[in-house]
């Protein structure tokens, strides 16, 4: 109830701060740097405007999903899980409290609390924290001051026909002189979806309530302070592909932060961000009856954070310094209840307990070689430390492994970027260590329902060590571009799953206990095309095409690599009417893993169609948009949905948006 | 504010795992006076641990003093527990230390493992000893109750080999969820040789330790939803210079747990016990070994 009545507030307000350019007074350049790196870019797909924050990473290239259901798909960067790639918000590290991936980060965030996304690829992305894969950055809505219209309001409300999604999300910001707000509040309830034979996925349903709010003070001439909040709800989220669904889970991510500009120096801005966030995720199983245990696996992450970063420029030579620290405490408990509840509970630690310490710097460097050239470099150096408070359980498996653990993580980058008319070229490499994760160092008995094992962590395991090449060239004019990028990953101690001959499951359906290990190495190659075409002014084509490989050290393939996958989007705008189409699909999952647990994943095709129409109402900007995705209601799984569960079917979706 | 502080509190409480892996019954270990005896002047202090004699092994601590409440500095300390059974008369005994030993504190010590609670019948402690040079002897009535911490069960079997044996545990009193390691105390019945002399005649209700065995060791969890879950890294119990049985049990949650054991004698014959499945079997309660001791954290 509480966020209808919050709608209807914001739906009185008017006034729109996202188009609007900032002015470049004295008093106003404080948050320029934001205005102009973000304002462009909506949370929105080409084909649909009502979309999740998982929607709309998917529309990268970069990225891929393992879906356990229609929430929280877990991200994979460059086919790699997510414990290679960090995830931030504005550089705040935040880390799921679900065992079983069920809470990835950008869970608890939502696509009207954000104003873009930033992907950086590899070692490029080390500015946040050590990463292998890179680092997908999430920015918060951050309005600046001193805009002509003050008050900017907007509000989107939809219905999707196939799990009978209805969501509403509705923003406002405040930009005044000294002050600045944006505040935003969503709630979407989906039920159950259906797929292309008509079936209903059972427990596929969720329901997301999330709320934000930043305020920034401008306490001088150049300097402000800012505090911002996300608070997230998700209640009664159906994982069909796990035996357990979510009952609660419940997010609170804050900040504080000091941002000081200077004018004529060397430093050109330095900016201060304490930062705390808690999670609490709660699975539930007694919506399973035909499980034959009933257990409760609750998670606790708490971490808090200092980042504190500064930009230099100097000639032709342009750096960025960030000083990362975090404290993340992580528990997860498993609690069994016996047949007769009479008797006691049996209880463990699915994550005994464990801290993670990160202290880092890091800086990243440009240099204009040229008004054609330009080199890009970066490092950081880090310790990484960890304490198990109850490392009686992980010596169950490790009788030799330490309570705690302290790594150096270093990372390192290099690129050269080409500018010749309408060409482009660029080459890099990089090299980076990453530490084991938590559920990798000191997971105890974590069941994998994909591969149907339990999990054992390994303290002892040695960091994974990245060795990265990647290039990328591209054409481009005022009618076309192209553009090609790869990416080859040697991956030194890679961490897998591996069968122990030791040990016996503790859940019931698993069938083997698997402990994580190095591998040798591993290798990763990642191809992108894209390209764009204005066939007419008003008709615009984009394709796209993806392969990857990866290989473990015997030459075997890796898991959830995604197969050779394509996509193509027809635009066609005449005046205020839009219409637009999409064909995308994978190809047979040649390279699949039995080994890991993979059966091969047949082709398939889906097509989207959606229409819009925009219209002003006074000051009021209106968007109508009505659509369908898998028009042709195929049935279909992709490579990485866990446990084979398929997609939605047909999917009629409508949209209303308005911005005042 | 409010947001914030509502959701710092958490919803469900964590687990306070370190109360619930040891309750108070566990956690104390203390000697205190069962009972006293007195006879011609002196007075037979017994204390076992928490004052109360129970089922499976206990400690057992005899002290010995004057009238004044001096040290009356004793030798030759013996003491017999006898059961006489309510249901037919008939007297039994139970392993036990028969000459305690003398330590430093001016204590005697030895240990029983009470095979039967007081409710079968009256257990009796009989305790013989010597001040200069004059034998006394006295015995008084005591309560072995129930074994209320299931980590110090016990089991008596007969053996293949026709004899009557007891495996009684000793330690992990207070079990982890991580490597424990377990003792246990194995002891036969001894045969009498000749007719009884006068009641109690030590020799007819005289017991051993079993030298040189191994006590083959298979924990699982019996309840059918842990499918016959087992651990790794276990370590068969064999005989260290104290003369009891230890090895290595690694327990990978708290709840039940049977020891399947499988004894062997010094050639390797088997004694006791069977090898129990070691498939994961969901939704089974787990096959026990003929010879096994359950326990509960």
């Amino acid at each position: 109830m509480k966020f209808i009545i919050a709608i209807a507030i914001f739906g009185t307000m008017a006034a729109n701060a996202q188009t609007v350019p900032a002015e470049k007074d004295s008093v106003q350049t404080l948050e320029e740097v934001e205005v102009v790196g973000t304002a462009k870019k909506k949370i929105e797909t080409d084909l649909k405007m009502g979309v999740t924050v998982d929607e709309y990473l998917s529309s990268s290239t970069d990225i891929s999903f393992i879906k356990r259901g229609s929430f929280a798909w877990e991200p994979l960067l460059h086919n790699m899980s997510s414990e290679r790639a960090s995830v931030t918000i504005d550089g705040m590290h935040i880390f799921g409290a679900c065992t079983d991936k069920m809470d990835p980060v950008t869970s608890y965030v939502e696509s009207n609390n954000l104003s873009g996304i930033a992907i950086k690829s590899g070692q490029t992305g080390s500015l946040h924290g050590a990463t292998i894969a890179g680092n997908i950055d999430l920015n918060r809505k951050n309005t600046p001051f001193g805009l002509e219209k003050k008050w900017g309001a907007s509000y989107q409300s939809g219905f999707e026909f196939n799990n009978n999604q209805w969501f509403n999300l509705g923003n406002i910001s405040y930009s005044g002189k000294r002050l600045a707000a944006d505040a935003s509040v969503s709630y979407r309830k989906a039920g159950n979806y259906s797929d292309g034979n008509n079936d209903e996925v059972k427990h596929s349903q969720f329901s997301k309530f999330n709320t934000s709010l930043g305020m920034a003070y401008k306490t001088g001439e150049r300097s402000s302070v800012r505090a911002d909040a996300i608070f997230d709800v998700a209640k009664n989220v159906g994982f069909p592909a796990l035996p357990m669904d979510l009952w609660l889970s419940r997010a609170i991510i804050t900040s504080v932060s000091y941002r000081q500009l200077f004018e004529g120096k060397l430093a050109k801005n330095w900016e201060t961000k304490l930062y705390f966030n808690a999670i609490e995720h709660y699975m539930d199983d007694t919506t399973r009856p035909e499980n034959l245990v009933h257990m409760d696996m609750p998670g606790w992450s708490t971490t808090y954070g200092l980042l504190s970063k500064t930009s230099l420029q100097q000639g032709r030579f342009t750096s960025e310094i960030q000083l990362n620290a975090y404290e993340n405490l992580s528990i997860a408990e498993m609690h069994m209840y016996p047949q007769d509840r009479s008797k006691k509970t049996m209880f463990a630690y699915s994550w005994p307990e464990v801290t993670t310490r990160f202290a880092g710097v890091s800086a990243n460097g440009s240099w204009e070689i040229s008004e054609k050239s330009r080199l890009n470099f970066g490092g950081a150096v880090a310790l990484h430390y960890n304490r198990s408070k109850y490392a009686e359980f992980n010596r169950i498996f490790h009788p030799e492994a330490a309570a705690e653990k302290t790594r150096f993580l270093p990372n390192l980058h290099l690129g050269y970027l080409l500018e010749t008319g309408d060409f482009q070229f660029s080459i890099g490499s990089g090299y980076g260590h990453r530490a084991p994760s938590v559920s990798e160092g000191y997971g105890y008995y974590i069941y994998n329902s994909f591969d149907r094992y339990d999990y054992i962590g390994n303290p002892n395991l040695k960091n994974e060590i990245s060795y990265e090449i990647n290039a990328g060239a591209g054409f481009k004019n005022n009618k076309a571009s192209i553009e090609a990028k790869v990416n080859y990953f040697y991956i030194k101690n890679y961490i897998v799953g591996k069968i122990l001959n030791a040990g016996s499951p503790m859940n019931y359906q698993s069938v083997g206990v698997k402990g994580y290990t190095s591998l040798p190495h591993a290798t990763l190659f990642n191809l992108s095309l894209n390209a764009s075409y204005q066939v007419l002014s008003n008709l615009h084509w984009e394709a796209a095409l993806t392969y990857a490989r990866g290989r473990d050290a015997n030459d075997g393939n890796l898991p959830f690599i995604r197969p050779l996958s394509y996509q193509t989007t027809l635009h066609f705008k005449v005046d205020q009417f839009g219409l637009q189409t999409s064909f995308n699909g994978d190809a047979t999952q040649r390279d699949y893993s039995p080994f890991y647990g993979e059966d091969q994943t047949p082709a398939y095709a889906i097509w989207n169609v959606s229409a819009d129409y925009t219209f002003a109402m006074g000051d009021c900007v209106t968007v109508v948009q009505v659509g369908a995705e898998n028009l042709f209601d195929q049935y279909y799984s992709t490579y990485a949905d866990w446990g084979n569960i398929p997609r939605m079917g047909r999917n009629i979706f409508t949209s209303l948006k308005f911005n005042f | 504010m409010a947001l914030c502080c509502t959701a710092v509190s958490c919803t469900i409480d964590k687990a306070d795992y370190e109360a619930e892996a040891g309750n108070s019954e566990t956690d104390r270990y203390e000697f205190e006076e069962a009972t006293t005896l007195h006879t011609q002047g002196y007075n037979i202090s017994i204390e076992v641990p928490n004052g109360e004699f129970r089922k499976g092994y206990n400690e057992i601590r005899v002290k010995i003093e004057d009238s004044k409440g001096k040290n009356a500095n004793a030798s030759t300390v013996t003491s017999l527990p006898i059961m006489s059974r309510y249901a037919d008369g008939s007297n039994l005994s139970c392993p036990h230390q028969y000459h305690l030993t003398h330590n430093d504190d001016g204590y005697f010590e030895g240990y029983a493992v009470f095979t039967e609670e007081s409710e079968k019948g009256d257990w009796q402690i009989y305790i013989g000893f010597t001040v200069n040079g004059v034998s006394y002897q006295t015995n008084g009535s005591i309560t072995v109750n129930e074994q209320t911490n299931k980590n110090l069960n016990m089991t008596s079997f007969t053996g293949n080999d026709g004899e009557a044996y007891t495996i009684a545990l000793i330690a992990p009193r207070k079990p982890e969820v991580a490597e424990n390691d377990i003792v246990a105390g194995i002891y036969k019945r001894n045969h009498p040789t000749g007719e009884p002399e006068t009641f109690p005649d030590s020799s007819h209700f005289s017991y051993s330790r079993v030298n040189g065995y191994t006590l083959q060791l298979d924990p699982r969890m019996p309840e059918p939803s842990m499918g016959n879950h087992s651990s790794p890294n276990n370590r068969d119990l064999t005989q260290q210079s104290d003369s009891l049985y230890h090895g290595v049990v690694n327990y990978t949650m708290t709840g039940n747990w049977t020891l399947n054991f499988i004894l062997l004698d010094q050639s390797g014959k088997i004694v006791k016990g069977t090898k129990v499945p070691s498939d994961f079997t969901p939704g089974v309660e787990g096959v026990k070994s003929e010879l096994f001791i359950d326990i509960l954290f």
